[in-house]
């Protein structure tokens, strides 16, 4: 029964981490550009839910699409004032940005919203379901099938839309996608929207069961990057199956071996794996 | 340097007016508080609870007349001088701290200094006030090490490790006269320097007594998930569980415990996360009979402790935690030595430091006293055990100074 | 261009040596001491992060390897802690033997994951060793039993020791950049199908710049651990150490020979005085100030600042980074 249980929050476990990933998975792999402020998205996206609900008295239903589309909006900006410039220069650069603009996004919420933990109340979604002697929380039900949802219509977008082939394009060839008419900047605003706007959903979410901070992204973030990396750059698919992998490799290390080793158990799989096949689980060679 | 040549040169008018002069000069204190970080929250409130201090001090506050200085206006041995504090962010690292304490002594001239909140900052920071020859005041800082170095200048206010593992064994062996099954310990801590030294301490308190920790679970506190471990709880089948555990994390416990439908029959929080404002806002319907320790309780209402919550609670609009009210503790006990001293000269602080010898009576946390050894220690620390119940947590054992009855096993939710 | 380029170096020198004496301020003596260090390890990532293309964000593993030694030869062997830095640099050389060839099989952020993920992994499994303090970390002497302790009220003494070994490994660097071994690390660094197709062997030129650039961090960890007279493991191998390192390279020039000194040199005084100037009010506004810099820098210098500063940058690395 406990194996059960332990395979089963697992798997919720990794249908977070897939959830949070997603966002990153679309703007590494259209853009071959790193967000390390990736968590701190996450973060605001939560204080967004968080303060629709405590001011303006409204549910997840509302919230969830608001913390979306206040990170379009997030999104757009940064690609527009931020990474369109340095998106062509050194990887370095790159780098550079988005670390001092996780620096500032962090501590800018440090001082608009204090270092105090705050959550949402823990019935908002409601209660606890029996499967079998299995106890699932319904938050996290929520946010594992979202996750689900989530990812797939990304794959669909990405690879069933014009919209879609036309972000592959830019992503492919950026001036071949000019040539034929693409237009490649707009392409690229629009997958950063869109990958943020994961970001505010995965937030909303997330938020449903987990505490705020101005730090929580932490929490999250280096295995976000393992997630996208393990499931192969750009990969949706990849993420999800790699984020599920990590739930489920962590819930049972963390039982069998002790919970301060999981980590060590997914970063050394994580490091041979990358040895082994450099590319990910569904990466391009 | 500038302040010092200044205060060179205004020598001849100090000889004209040497009171009003004097008065005029404030005490510089210096605090290195986490006030960014991983632990901002507590630096946070650190910082509104000395702030408050400093207002109890600078200003007559005649209805805390037993607290030290409350009563008068600023410091009275001084000329009543004012006392000021220079607030430096350790920002959570080791070095941070160092230079925080660097620049404190020797650009903002304080004559001592206090903090750190972690254990791992305030042994480099009080490092270098050893060094300067500055007193160090630690009020919040519980690392068994800190005050086996050796140093001169640095003093703990605050209980450590022993005191809380002796605390609840003590109480443990209460409640199992009470007729209670308490053989089967367990303890989860989180791993850094704060989970794994008090858990320490717990283990060797036990092992003391003979008796064994049955479980032992060291984990990381900013893990995104605790089921495995809950449910490696639910297997032990432990009588009493013992948490060693930061905000977050004791969050995610209360509401892992709700999920998996999980009650252990005594949960007790060590401090930190549990005493976090946060805790019972977050989960405190998940969390009723959780037992906690805690130097402070407000108390009746027309006592000083209630009343400096109500002055805190007016400022900040929450009830004081334990954490801030030892930072405060530590604090006031340094003015009070500073003021003793009737000098800024820090022998002289030193001195009258080593030889304070405050009675509970006067203090605003629960310790039997403040009585420091020769490792700078306050031998008379102690804290007292509470417990949620409703809203907020309540004195429960010992039984001398409890205000509601223990109720057990504990209930969780409803 | 040659003599020019020397009387920068020149210059910089005499100003790096006499910066300290300058000022009678213990504070401002520290910064001097920390940029110093600073500089150090962010020129030691620079070898293999800058001129190599090599970008490593897992390099705290190393910086805490030197801690580690030092404040181990301290607690288990009652030796001064600089003691242990010669051991820290051999365990650099092996951890760079056993970790760094298969991870050379990867490219670009691959390569960047692979070393958070070493990095990230060797702090965990510190945290988890008791014998080494775990998560409480190792404290230095608490105070000096002999001169070699090297504890000191004042940061001269730390500074003119991080000096010295930052001016050997800039001439170590200055030296590689001339040789052979520099055109391979910049050819591999633009490009490493274009350098294998001209006969580059690219895996054993990137051991000998993983190598040099491993020991230095490590001594740098050593230095770290000698002056703050403490080491756990989030200030050893926390991800903020290794971010550092390529932040200040990045910074002032990544690939130049400069470039990670001159990072140190606006980076960590900002640091510092931001944090003594608004830390105190608790509101981050220190860091908020922090990452607006790092963003405009990054969005309006994207080269570094070496790019500004000309006469260094004659000599311009081909990678432009």
């Amino acid at each position: 029964m406990i194996l059960l249980q332990l395979a089963a929050d697992g798997l919720l476990l990794g249908a977070v981490y897939a959830l949070f990933s997603s966002g990153l998975t679309l703007i590494w792999g259209m853009m071959n550009v790193i967000n390390f402020a990736h968590g701190d998205f996450v973060m605001l996206a939560m204080y967004v839910a968080f303060f629709a609900f405590t001011l303006l008295k409204i549910g997840p239903i509302f919230f969830v699409p608001l913390a979306a589309m206040a990170l379009f909006g997030l999104g757009v900006l940064v690609y527009v004032a931020l990474v369109r410039h340095v998106m062509r220069g050194p990887m370095l650069a790159q780098i550079l940005s988005t670390f001092g603009l996780a620096l500032f996004l962090r501590y800018a919420a440090l001082w608009a919203f204090s270092a105090n933990f705050v959550s949402l109340p823990d019935n908002l979604v409601g209660g606890v379901y029996q499967l079998g002697g299995i106890r699932l929380s319904a938050s996290h039900l929520l946010a594992g099938g979202t996750a689900l949802v989530l990812t797939l219509g990304m794959h669909l977008v990405l690879t069933r839309t014009d919209l879609g082939s036309r972000m592959l394009a830019v992503s492919e060839d950026r001036v071949a996608a000019s040539l034929v008419g693409i237009r490649a900047e707009r392409m690229q605003a629009l997958a950063w929207g869109l990958g943020a706007a994961a970001t505010g959903v995965a937030g909303g979410l997330i938020v449903l069961f987990f505490y705020v901070s101005p730090e929580v992204g932490n929490a999250f973030t280096l295995l976000a990057f393992v997630t996208v990396c393990l499931g192969g750059f750009g990969s949706v698919p990849g993420a999800l199956i790699a984020g599920l992998l990590i739930g489920v490799i962590e819930s049972f290390s963390a039982y069998w071996l002790g919970p301060a080793t999981k980590d060590v158990v997914v970063f050394a799989l994580f490091v041979v794996l990358l040895w082994v096949r450099p590319q990910g689980l569904l990466g391009r060679a | 340097m500038s302040i010092t040549r200044r205060g060179i040169l205004a020598v001849p008018a100090l000889a004209a007016l040497p009171a009003m002069a004097e008065a005029a000069a404030p005490v510089r204190i210096g605090c290195i508080e986490p006030l960014t970080g991983n632990a901002g929250s507590a630096g946070q409130s650190i910082k509104q609870g000395i702030t408050l201090v400093l207002d109890i001090i600078n200003t007559p506050h005649p209805d805390l007349a037993p607290l030290p200085l409350a009563a008068t206006s600023g410091l009275p041995r001084l000329g009543g001088a004012k006392v000021e504090v220079i607030w430096a962010d350790n920002q959570g690292s080791p070095a941070v701290g160092q230079s925080d304490a660097l620049r404190l002594i020797t650009q903002d001239h304080v004559v001592a200094l206090c903090g750190a909140y972690q254990s791992s900052i305030t042994l480099t920071a009080s490092a270098v006030a050893e060094r300067y020859g500055i007193p160090f005041v630690a009020g919040e800082s519980v690392a068994a090490n800190l005050t086996q170095r050796g140093y001169k200048w640095f003093f703990r206010t605050t209980p450590y490790g022993p005191d809380f593992g002796k605390l609840y064994l003590d109480f443990l062996a209460y409640v199992a006269a009470t007729g209670l099954a308490v053989g089967k310990i367990a303890i989860v801590h989180e791993n850094t320097d704060y989970g794994t030294s008090v858990a320490g301490s717990i283990t060797e308190a036990a092992k003391a007594r003979g008796r064994t920790i049955a479980q032992t679970i060291s984990y990381n506190a900013n893990g995104t998930d605790v089921s495995p471990q809950v449910l490696a709880l639910k297997n032990g089948k432990p009588d009493v569980v013992i948490f060693v555990s930061y905000t977050s994390d004791s969050i995610l416990y209360m509401k892992t415990f709700h999920t998996l439908g999980y009650r252990p029959p005594i949960v007790i929080g060590d401090d930190s996360g549990f005493s976090d404002p946060a805790f019972p806002k977050a989960v405190g319907n998940l969390a009723q009979g959780a037992l906690n320790r805690s130097a402070f309780v407000p108390g009746k209402p027309d006592s000083i402790t209630y009343k400096i919550n109500a002055l805190f609670k007016q400022e900040t609009g929450r009830d004081l935690d334990d954490t801030t009210a030892r930072a405060m503790q530590g604090f006031f006990v340094l003015c009070d030595a500073i003021n003793r001293a009737g000098a800024t000269a820090p022998d002289a602080i030193r001195a009258a430091l080593a030889a304070t010898d405050l009675p509970a009576s006067r203090l605003m946390t629960g310790y039997k006293g403040v009585k420091f050894d020769s490792s700078g220690q306050n031998t008379l620390a102690y804290s007292l055990v509470i417990q949620l119940q409703g809203a907020a947590y309540v004195p429960v054992w010992p039984l001398a100074e409890a205000t509601a009855k223990l109720a057990l096993p504990f209930k969780g939710w409803t | 261009m040659r003599a020019s380029l020397r009387r920068v170096l020149i210059a910089i020198a005499i100003l790096l040596a006499i910066a300290p004496v300058l000022t009678q301020d213990a504070f401002y003596q520290r910064i001097a001491a920390l940029v110093v260090l600073a500089a150090i390890s962010a020129s030691a990532w620079n070898v293999i992060g800058g001129y190599a293309g090599q970008v490593s964000f897992g390099h705290s593993v190393y910086f805490g390897i030197g801690g580690y030694a030092a404040l181990l030869a301290f607690t288990k062997l009652g030796l001064p802690p600089i003691a242990g830095a010669p051991l820290g640099i051999l365990a650099s050389f092996v951890l760079s033997a056993i970790v760094g060839l298969p991870s050379f099989r990867l490219r670009g952020h691959y390569f960047s994951m692979a070393t958070i993920a070493i990095a990230a992994l060797a702090g965990l499994l510190v945290t988890n060793w008791g014998y080494a303090g775990g998560a409480i970390g190792l404290m230095g002497p608490a105070t000096p039993r002999s001169p070699a302790d090297l504890l000191f009220r004042s940061p001269l003494p730390y500074y003119a020791i991080f000096l010295v070994v930052l001016a050997i490994l800039l001439v170590l660097t200055w030296w590689m950049e001339r040789s052979r071994m520099g055109f391979y690390l910049r050819a591999i660094g633009s490009g490493e199908r274009a350098a294998a197709s001209l006969g580059v062997p690219i895996r054993r030129y990137k051991l000998y710049a993983l190598f040099i650039s491993g020991a230095f961090t490590a001594l740098a960890g050593s230095l770290y651990a000698v002056m703050i007279g403490f080491i756990d493991p989030d200030s050893g191998f926390g991800i903020l150490v290794s971010v550092n390192m390529v932040v200040m390279a990045a910074l002032g020039g990544a690939g130049t020979l400069f470039g990670p000194l001159v990072g140190a040199i606006i980076l960590v005084p900002l640091e510092e005085t931001t944090n003594a100037l608004l830390g105190g009010g608790g509101t981050g506004a220190a860091y908020v100030a922090y990452g607006v810099i790092i963003m405009l820098i990054a969005r309006f210098s994207p080269g570094g600042l070496a790019q500004f500063l000309p006469r260094i940058a004659a000599r311009k690395s081909p990678r432009a980074a």
